[in-house]
């Protein structure tokens, strides 16, 4: 095992892949009574379309097939449910799926070892029939009727409709009632058995364990399987530019939600080198809190004029097919407040970067992670969905130091372009 | 980890839980009243206008820059409904000194100072809050009272509860009401303030890695020596058989894709340690993926996503919740009726009752391993004069039995069933 130490946040991780190709990341912290277990693969909503392993043709899938496999894999030969069995256990388990990967956990305190005989069973016997399948459209139809109530998602995802003329990024990961009703076991098997090999895997475990171990646990119950080689994933081409600036919903909400999108591209940084990315992410992170944050001009006249009253949510996502910034909250105002942050983006072009303001927020961004090692779930979430980005999480609190403000002025002209811009708005 | 309490004055406590489990340290203040029609608004908005700025941080701005030079330490403000009461909560996180690249800034006693300045020793003008502070928050407070319909789900548990507890202190919203703005002022809410301080209920908690003698830090602090000892005015939860009430049925429309349905339920008991039992029977009910709401209505019916039920202690609710097609709604309420109606009748296993007790008990266990719910379940007992420690709460669940839960099941009566559709 390779053993990873952060003097800094004074945490190690132990990571091994493999002979079958799974990575496996232990997280040791001693003197905590609850323990987290995850499982994820390397696909999400994102990769319908693909050459499976061994064949010449593509596949190409329904939206929504990542979500309904995760929905599904619970389900057991035997009649059983897997959900049901881990509940038993008194252990809390759960799965999720995003754009690029699905992940299945549960967090306990007693019966961790029973509890992963089950987990790590049910990960590795998918059991579909027509029936079981038929049956969960009913319910992943709520889900998504869920979801159409929210109007922070909608805002959402209609600034991903701005900004995208293909990337299936802007679709809704749990896909359309429309788009659910195509799936059949057969589509179902096809794609576990295309990504859920354990060359595609990886599996952390957090809490009070010896890594040399808990990784024999993990050994001894994983089913023989072969790597299967490459995946060829195929996503639609990208053009550059942005679809439309503006989208409006209506929706009966008490004021407007607004999203404010970055469309960058992941050409604009080197993606062989992850210590960029890193540092591209946090020099995001940095800009967003001087031009918008609580303590910037902007802020402070946009919330004594009324127009904003809570602070606004500031985010970069990428994955390996996207990247774009993405501001999101309420106002009385959307209009008024994209036009003032395209002014202060501007100004802070024209003005350069005040370096004590900097500072601080190196210091205030520096803090936020640290205290992301604060609890055994976030800590095993965040090393799972990063080392999908092919990044070790540690490298966002040696990365910080290494900033300066020519860089930052660099990445807040390469992505801060005003013709990449979208808003997105619901209201009334 | 060690848990100490120690009264300042009456009516103020300070609350130590020492531990090393985390990076951080934690540091909140509560003010608890109790909840009345009168003050709910004004409450609601001295804790916005607080936030604005303190005589030694006067703004926002400033808050905010010292917090970011604090390797950003959270300041966050909260308000709660416990009980009859209303909690205004007031937070301060910062990492602890091992985990700063330079030592030695003691960053645990500097932001207990700066969190009780914001909170006692608000920026005035001429012995008033500052005008624009006010007026500027009253129409925060307003969006804020109207932004109740924006998450329907929420609005939906919301609006049973009002209907549940109509003219009680319970019924009210605990961001208040927007018609009672127009009548304050920065004169008469610095008033209500005074008034708040002088009489409310303090709970001071710190949690972390505590190496010095904050106690006694505390009690040198000016903020804390201009305090007055207090009877406070807050309202002990207590357990009163409810009166019995014809089933209510209440529908309203809105602008939504999937119909939300919440069955407010009362619990009938007048004696605390029955709370362990209930809290089995919810699990049993609809607390767990193994529930008979989960199996039944989710996962053999196929009418829902979200089919769950959630015991509410403080007032001896339960509440169900279900997100479901418009046109199943009687089919749905058909079916959770059968569910409650099949625990009067034991229709349960002794597995089940293990398994519910194995899930409560995990949670119990995690505790001590979240600050925030740690400092949470001791209010909760400051709140309920009930004291308990954590091991003795596991073994009180662990005697539960399945007598126990069928004699809750035949306490419990639907108080209101509450349906949002389009």
């Amino acid at each position: 095992m390779q053993v990873v130490e952060n003097l800094k946040v004074k945490e190690k991780l132990y990571i091994e892949k493999l002979d079958n190709g799974l990575t496996v990341m232990i997280i040791p912290k001693s003197g905590i009574q609850k323990k987290y277990i995850i499982w994820g693969t390397n696909y999400g909503s994102n990769d319908s379309k693909f050459i499976v392993p061994g064949e010449k043709e593509e596949t190409e899938v329904p939206m929504g097939v990542a979500h309904f496999l995760e929905h599904k894999l619970f389900e057991q030969e035997n009649g059983t449910n897997s959900l049901d069995t881990l509940t038993a256990l008194g252990v809390n388990a759960n799965a999720y799926t995003t754009n690029d990967h699905t992940a299945y956990l549960y967090e306990c305190t007693d019966n961790f070892y029973e509890a992963m005989d089950e987990f790590m069973d049910y990960v590795q016997h998918p059991y579909f029939t027509d029936e079981n399948v038929e049956k969960e459209k009913g319910i992943i139809g709520q889900e998504i009727n869920m979801y159409a109530d929210y109007p922070e998602w909608r805002v959402y995802l209609n600034a991903m409709e701005a900004m995208y003329h293909n990337n299936p990024v802007k679709l809704d990961i749990a896909g359309t009632i429309e788009s659910i009703s195509k799936i059949d076991k057969e589509i179902l098997y096809k794609c576990y058995n295309t990504f859920y090999n354990p060359s595609n895997m990886a599996l952390v475990i957090c809490g009070d364990f010896k890594p040399e171990e808990i990784i024999e646990e993990v050994k001894k119950r994983l089913i023989e399987t072969k790597s299967n080689g490459e995946i060829k994933r195929i996503y639609p081409e990208e053009p550059r530019g942005i679809v439309k600036e503006k989208i409006e919903q209506k929706l009966e909400v008490s004021q407007p939600l607004y999203a404010i999108g970055i469309k960058d591209s992941r050409e604009n940084c080197n993606t062989e080198n992850k210590n960029e990315i890193v540092k591209k992410h946090l020099s995001i992170e940095i800009l967003l809190n001087l031009l918008i944050g609580r303590s910037s001009e902007l802020y402070k006249n946009l919330y004594n004029e009324g127009i904003i009253y809570e602070q606004p949510s500031l985010d970069y996502e990428f994955s390996k097919t996207y990247a774009h910034v993405i501001i999101t909250g309420q106002s009385t105002n959307p209009e008024v407040l994209y036009e003032r942050f395209k002014k202060q983006v501007e100004k802070f072009k024209i003005n350069g970067i005040n370096e004590k303001d900097f500072n601080r927020m190196k210091k205030m961004i520096y803090g936020g992670y640290v205290k992301e090692f604060n609890d055994v779930v976030d800590e095993a979430r965040m090393f799972l969905s990063d080392y999908f980005k092919g990044i070790i999480s540690f490298d966002y609190i040696e990365e910080i130091e290494g900033i300066n403000v020519e860089y930052l002025k660099q990445v807040l002209d390469n992505v801060f372009k005003e013709d990449k811009m979208v808003l997105s708005i619901v209201k009334n | 980890m060690e848990h100490k309490e120690q009264e300042l004055k009456k009516g103020i406590k300070l609350h130590t839980i020492n531990t090393d489990k985390f990076k951080t340290n934690l540091i909140a203040v509560f003010l608890t009243t109790k909840l009345d029609r009168k003050t709910v608004t004004s409450n609601a908005l001295i804790s916005a206008i607080l936030r604005r700025g303190s005589k030694t941080m006067p703004t926002q701005e400033e808050i905010s820059m010292q917090m970011e030079e604090m390797y950003g330490a959270s300041f966050d403000c909260g308000l709660d409904k416990t009980g009859d009461n209303q909690v205004l909560k007031f937070y301060v996180e910062t990492l602890n000194d091992n985990f700063l690249p330079q030592g030695g800034e003691n960053l645990l006693k500097i932001s207990v100072e700066k969190l009780l300045d914001i909170v006692f020793n608000p920026i005035t003008e001429n012995g008033k809050f500052k005008q624009e502070y006010v007026e500027q928050e009253k129409s925060n407070l307003k969006q804020r009272i109207e932004g109740k319909i924006d998450n329907k789900a929420r609005y939906a548990l919301d609006r049973c509860i009002e209907e549940m507890y109509q003219d009680k202190p319970f019924g009210l919203y605990k961001f208040g009401y927007v018609e009672d703005l127009e009548n304050i002022d920065e004169s008469n809410l610095y008033e209500a303030y005074k008034k708040l301080i002088e009489t409310c209920k303090i709970d001071i908690f710190i949690s972390g890695k505590i190496n010095q003698n904050i106690e006694e830090e505390i009690l040198k602090n000016e903020n804390i020596m201009n305090l007055e000892q207090r009877t406070p005015d807050y309202v002990v939860s207590n357990n009163n058989i409810k009166e019995k009430k014809q089933e209510n049925t209440v529908t309203e429309s809105m602008d939504v894709t999937q119909g939300k349905l919440v069955l407010g339920l009362d619990v009938n008991i007048d004696n605390e340690d029955l709370k362990y039992d209930v809290l089995v029977y919810n699990s049993i009910l609809g607390g767990s993926a193994n529930s008979k709401m989960f199996q039944n209505v989710r996962e053999k019916a196929h009418l829902a996503y979200v089919a769950s039920s959630s015991y509410l202690r403080y007032k001896n609710n339960i509440f169900i919740n279900c997100g479901i097609e418009i046109s199943n709604y009687e089919k749905a309420v058909e079916l959770i009726k059968k569910q409650i109606d099949d625990m009067k009748k034991g229709d349960f296993t002794e597995e089940e009752i293990e398994n519910a007790k194995k899930g409560i008990i995990a949670t119990i266990k995690t505790i001590e391993d979240e600050q925030d719910t740690e400092i949470t379940y001791y209010l909760g007992q400051e709140l309920t004069n009930h004291v308990i420690s954590v091991k003795e709460y596991m073994d009180r669940i662990q005697k539960v039995t399945k007598q126990n839960v069928i004699d809750i099941a035949n306490k419990i009566s639907i108080n209101t069933i509450y349906f949002l559709k389009d």
